[in-house]
């Protein structure tokens, strides 16, 4: 929203402080100035003169002028379509700035021209682009006179973020911001003019009914024998510095009494519109919009219509054309009213329309200002156009009242919030200033927050400790340690587990951690075959383009392995994130945090990377998490799985996941050359299990011995089914086994040859050959009664 | 006489002759000791003098016949012998040990310094390494970290947050709804109620979380992202309590003393609430790309947690009060990676993210 001064100064003397004072204090205490424009700043030599000869040039649209500029009779040379004999307009004289643009003598169809007569777009006062500024013509006693001195065109204007001015409605219109300038610069603000309208209360009411809920306030009153059509000139330019077009008087002063007290307003031609319904839109009602385009209603929103219930306006966003202001308009009906924020919004949104006034409404507006923006209005169109005579009594249905809200405080309990001492003087001085209502009473301060503050932003103690302190300043408060009872802070195992899984498999496996998307890519998952679920999407499509969230973590690992494939011959990745993994009984999300890892190496085969995948998650769990698990035979896996290359993680007492190579047929639509191994673990699950305890052993102090033993076993025989075999030779000096290696050539039909180490070691003595001797042949011994023999 | 005369000069003889096989084997040996050329030769020579049978061992006998009061000169001397041998001996083998050290230094072509290496390292998400760093401060502070799920109910995201009914943050315009009537959370906020009822009324909590809006990508914006939010709840609580905080806890996270800044912001969670711009520690307020040039850098929304917050919470808002915070922490990442383009984060693009290794 855009804030000129010198509408402002109106209200609150600001001698004295510059630009940049009020832009950081306004910062500060109120919201944010995001820009500063100092206009008029770069337009000079601009004076009023008179056309007092016009010929046109053969050949071209162009004219020749003579100006009367008071001293001096200029020749001009000038295209303006409205330039005529006796128009007094604005003429930029040779060495004059025109925004930027130095007038010089020029030659223009060959004829030598000294100035310019301009346009209120190019002189960035107005919007108009026709053609030459047309001054009224008293101006002509003005010849020469510098337009500056005559029209309020040097002014400073803030751009300030509509955004933090959501909870503000009062902000919303310059009154509103004098009040707050004057409070912040302790100066004094002035009353702002209106009509009184109780003069008015022997005429006639305008018949108003309001059958909408959505309608709090609807305000009316009925004006004639309007005769000005065009704003005068300090008007348009404030309109154009705030940003809005000068159209015609009527529509023109409903902005500027907008700008000024927050309210929006809109001028019905008396003619058409002489009474006014309030209602709810039904189905398929239409509107014809000011700028001749159709607007279907949304059903449900409120709509102002006429005496015979036809729309003429949708409330709050946008007028319509069959009752809109012409250049006929004589009479005029000033509607002033209030609507329920929400319901504007959604009519807005709905129908795709922001409008300055439905951005207001939004805001939750102060009823109270529909009766002062009509004194308001009158007294301006009277001020410009002093044969308006007023033909209604101030016509009100009021049927939504906000409470007056009442709100004690102590300075201590300010000043203990705050963290400062704040005397009671200077909260009762603040308040006032911001147009609350104070009394004291021993020691509480008892405020009555005004209307316009009480919509919905001020409502408890906590309210007015902010708007004490940010006035106070918040660079004035001192920033104060504060003590805590020191307890340790015990952080939780899962949290800290997860940066040690990260950095294990950073550091040690060299993987990247990636991030990814909540979605369920389905159109890549259908691409490869990949069979996943989705319990839960979106209710709306979105700008996301997706709809489902995914049920599992390694189908958006796979999309990354896809996408970063062709730039290495081995991708390594992994993320802890989260999926919802279900609906319970009462249709809520089951959400589990889960860990996946994808391991892709166009150098390995399918087995060596499903042992690198098992070590790796084998290591994270047991030496990093400190749960004991192994993988075990899988029943349920992801389809998109080889299931005879497959494990499920599990402990003792639970299972976490599973370990698995891909199915053939999804990792041949991935990638030719590439294997792919995938892991996928409940994080949450695991990360939170029980820990086994790290206790240490006995290590000898005498020498050990390794042994190996090869043996030939069936080849699908399990290490763990041939390893409970070995077991059964039991020896006090047998420390342990461990897998050495295991392969497998032509001659060996179904079997295989497994290679592991025994560790021989004694707690009091150096092994003897005999004793590592006997083991031996014990172990022999018992693995022959398996039927299985050493490998010759 | 005589007899006498000959039995000293037999015994002269002993000596004499002792004292010559002495210099005789002395002689021999320091030239050949000297001049062996390899350990081998030298170990040879130690043999033929020093050996059982050697040159040197084989003098011994010989010196009983050496009279009396003569002995102990020529068993000096003998002693001599030996110190001088094996000193020569030693002393080569340590010149040829040198020389053979130094011949295989010489005979190795110079290693090629330069040659790179693979340094095996993979990389982890710069997400994580900035949060782990932001919450090791909070955690020297005394906070807990807390985690918080994704997709929550409208209750935690927003009534229990007091962010009105009618509220635009709640339109499906800015909300991703799912079909259940739950959200994808909005903010990390929809934590804080679970969190002061678990940990409250005194408490120190931090939240990070990722969270979710309807909005169309683009460098600066994007649907998924992660915030940082934390709690502090106690009695007595006050505004210059949480400049301080904040004050130090920065000071923390950009390792600088850094000036900040209140304005008012409006938050439906705080009352009241700020906004805290910090001087930009990149230009140090003399203006630059990252603070566009205004010297400040608007880093956390932050406020005094609303007492309707803390009643839905079960935190008696008339006995205890506190602040809350948030980090926009994907904007933190990026001032800190130098990555221009907040749609890198969730790209998986590994070649952008391997960059940033284990640290930062």
């Amino acid at each position: 929203m855009k804030i000129s001064i010198n509408w402002i100064k109106e209200w609150v003397d600001l001698d004295g402080i510059s630009p940049e004072e009020i832009v950081e204090r306004f910062n500060l205490s109120t919201a944010e100035i995001e820009g500063v424009e100092y206009r008029g700043a770069n337009v000079s030599g601009v004076v009023v003169g008179k056309i007092i000869e016009l010929s046109d040039i053969e050949g071209s649209k162009n004219h020749l002028l003579k100006v009367d500029v008071g001293d001096e009779k200029l020749q001009i040379v000038c295209g303006a379509p409205n330039a005529r004999v006796g128009l007094v307009t604005c003429v930029a004289r040779v060495g004059a700035n025109v925004q930027g643009f130095k007038i010089t003598e020029a030659k223009r169809n060959g004829i030598s021209s000294f100035g310019m007569c301009c346009g209120a777009d190019e002189l960035g006062i107005g919007s108009d682009t026709t053609g030459i500024i047309e001054l009224p013509e008293e101006y002509e006693s003005k010849l020469g006179t510098d337009i500056k001195t005559l029209f309020p065109i040097d002014d400073v204007v803030f751009e300030i973020d509509n955004k933090s001015l959501t909870n503000r409605p009062d902000l919303w219109g310059h009154y509103g911001m004098a009040r707050e300038l004057a409070c912040i610069f302790k100066r004094e603000l002035k009353p702002i003019e209106a009509l009184d309208l109780s003069a008015f209360d022997g005429l006639k009411k305008v018949d108003i009914k309001v059958e909408s809920k959505g309608c709090q306030r609807y305000s009316a009153m009925t004006a004639e024998n309007i005769t000005v059509k065009k704003s005068p000139i300090p008007m348009a330019i404030r309109l154009c510095y705030c940003g809005m077009r000068d159209i015609n008087l009527l529509a023109d002063i409903t902005n500027y009494v907008m700008l000024e007290v927050g309210q929006p307003m809109h001028a019905f031609d008396g003619d058409k519109v002489k009474e006014i319904v309030v209602k709810d839109a039904g189905a398929d009602e239409t509107i014809l919009t000011l700028e001749g385009e159709n607007h279907e209603i949304p059903e449900g929103s409120v709509v102002i219509a006429n005496g015979e219930r036809v729309p003429v306006a949708i409330a709050g966003v946008k007028g319509g054309m069959l009752s809109g202001i012409t250049d006929e308009t004589t009479s005029v009906l000033f509607e002033s009213a209030t609507f329920e924020s929400s319901t504007i919004r959604k009519a807005s949104r709905t129908i795709g329309l922001i409008t300055d006034a439905s951005q207001r409404y939004e805001k939750s507006l102060d009823p109270e200002m529909t009766a002062l923006a009509l004194g308001r209005i009158l007294k301006v169109l009277k001020d410009i156009d002093s044969g308006v005579v007023v033909t209604s009594a101030f016509s009100d249905c009021y049927p939504f009242h906000y409470e007056t809200k009442k709100i004690t405080v102590t300075p201590e309990f300010i000043s203990s919030r705050v963290g400062t001492e704040i005397s009671s003087d200077t909260i009762v001085e603040t308040l006032e200033r911001l147009g609350f209502g104070v009394s004291v009473e021993g020691a509480n301060i008892n405020i009555v927050v005004p209307s316009w503050r009480g919509t919905k932003d001020v409502s408890m103690r906590e309210d007015i400790v902010e708007e004490v302190a940010r006035i106070y300043g918040y660079d004035n408060i001192q920033p104060k340690p504060f003590e805590f009872p020191s307890v340790p802070a015990v952080q939780m195992a899962s949290h800290t587990n997860e940066y040690a899984v990260k950095h294990l498999l950073s550091t040690k496996y060299d993987m990247n951690e990636l991030h990814s998307y909540v979605w369920n890519y389905e159109a890549f998952n259908k691409e490869h075959k990949i069979e996943t679920a989705s319990y839960l999407a979106l209710k709306d499509s979105s700008n996301a383009g997706q709809s489902g969230l995914r049920s599992e973590l390694a189908p958006t690992l796979l999309k990354f392995f896809h996408e970063n494939k062709n730039s290495f011959d081995r991708v390594g990745i992994y993320e802890i994130g989260r999926v919802v993994a279900g609906l319970d009984e009462n249709g809520l999300a089951i959400e589990k945090k889960k860990l996946s890892i994808v391991l892709g190496d166009t150098n390995k085969t399918e087995e060596e990377l499903f042992f690198e995948m098992k070590a790796i998650v084998l290591d994270l769990a047991k030496n990093v998490i400190g749960v004991d698990v192994d993988l075990a035979a899988c029943e349920s896996f992801p389809s998109f799985i080889h299931p005879r290359a497959v494990g499920l993680l599990k402990s003792r007492e639970a299972s976490y996941g599973y370990v698995g190579i891909l199915h053939p047929t999804v990792s041949k639509s991935l990638d030719k050359k590439y294997k792919v191994a995938v892991a996928e673990i409940d994080f949450g699950a695991i990360a939170n299990a029980r820990v086994f305890a790290v206790k240490a052993k006995q290590v000898s102090k005498f020498q050990n011995v390794l042994i190996d033993f090869t043996f030939m076993v069936p080849e699908n025989m399990k290490y763990a089914e041939f390893l409970s075999m070995l077991s059964k030779c039991r020896s006090k000096i047998l420390r342990g086994y461990s897998y050495v290696t295991e392969f497998k050539s032509a001659e060996m039909v179904g079997m295989k040859a497994l290679t592991v180490q025994a560790e021989l070691a004694s707690f009091d003595h150096t092994l003897s050959s005999d004793e590592i001797e006997t083991f031996r042949t014990d172990v022999i011994a018992t693995m022959l009664k398996n039927k299985i023999n050493l490998k010759a | 006489m005589r007899v006498y005369y000959v039995k000293i000069h037999i015994l002269l003889e002993a000596k004499i002759f002792m004292k010559e096989k002495i210099n005789a084997v002395l002689d021999e040996a320091l030239p050949k000791i000297n001049g062996a050329d390899s350990l081998e030769t030298l170990e040879a020579l130690r043999i033929e003098f020093m050996g059982k049978k050697g040159k040197v061992t084989e003098l011994m006998p010989e010196l009983k016949n050496v009279p009396n009061e003569q002995k102990r000169e020529m068993g000096i001397a003998l002693n001599a012998l030996k110190t001088q041998i094996s000193d020569a001996l030693e002393e080569r083998k340590v010149a040829l040990s040198e020389e053979a050290v130094k011949r295989e230094i010489e005979s190795m072509p110079e290693v090629d310094f330069s040659r790179p290496v693979n340094l095996k390292t993979g990389s982890m998400h710069p997400r994580s390494i900035i949060q782990k760093q932001v919450e090791d401060i909070f955690i020297s502070m005394g906070f807990i970290i807390e985690d918080g799920n994704e997709v929550e109910t409208e209750y935690n995201n927003f009534d229990a947050v007091n962010v009105p009914a009618t509220h635009p943050a709640r339109d499906a315009q800015d909300t991703f709804w799912l079909e259940n009537g739950q959200v994808l959370k909005t903010q990390t906020s929809a934590a804080q109620n679970r969190i002061l009822r678990t940990y409250g009324p005194k408490c120190k909590v931090l939240f990070p979380g990722r969270c979710f809006r309807n909005e169309a990508l683009d460098a600066s914006h994007e649907n998924t992202f992660f915030q940082i939010e934390g709690v502090v709840v106690d009695e007595n609580v006050s505004v210059s309590n949480l400049i301080y905080f904040m004050k130090e806890m920065l000071k923390g996270v950009f390792k600088k003393d850094l000036n900040v800044r209140l304005r008012p912001g409006f938050f439906p969670f705080t009352e009241p609430s700020f906004e805290l711009d910090a001087t930009c520690p990149f230009c140090g307020g003399r203006g630059c790309g990252t603070c566009k040039n205004s010297g400040w850098l608007e880093l956390c929304p932050c406020g005094m947690i609303h007492p309707n917050v803390l009643r839905e919470a079960g935190v008696d808002p008339e006995k205890y009060n506190g602040f809350a915070f948030g980090l926009g922490f994907d904007r933190l990442v990026m001032i800190r990676t130098g990555l221009s383009d907040i749609r890198y984060l969730n790209s998986g693009n590994i070649k952008v993210l391997e960059q940033f290794g284990v640290r930062m």
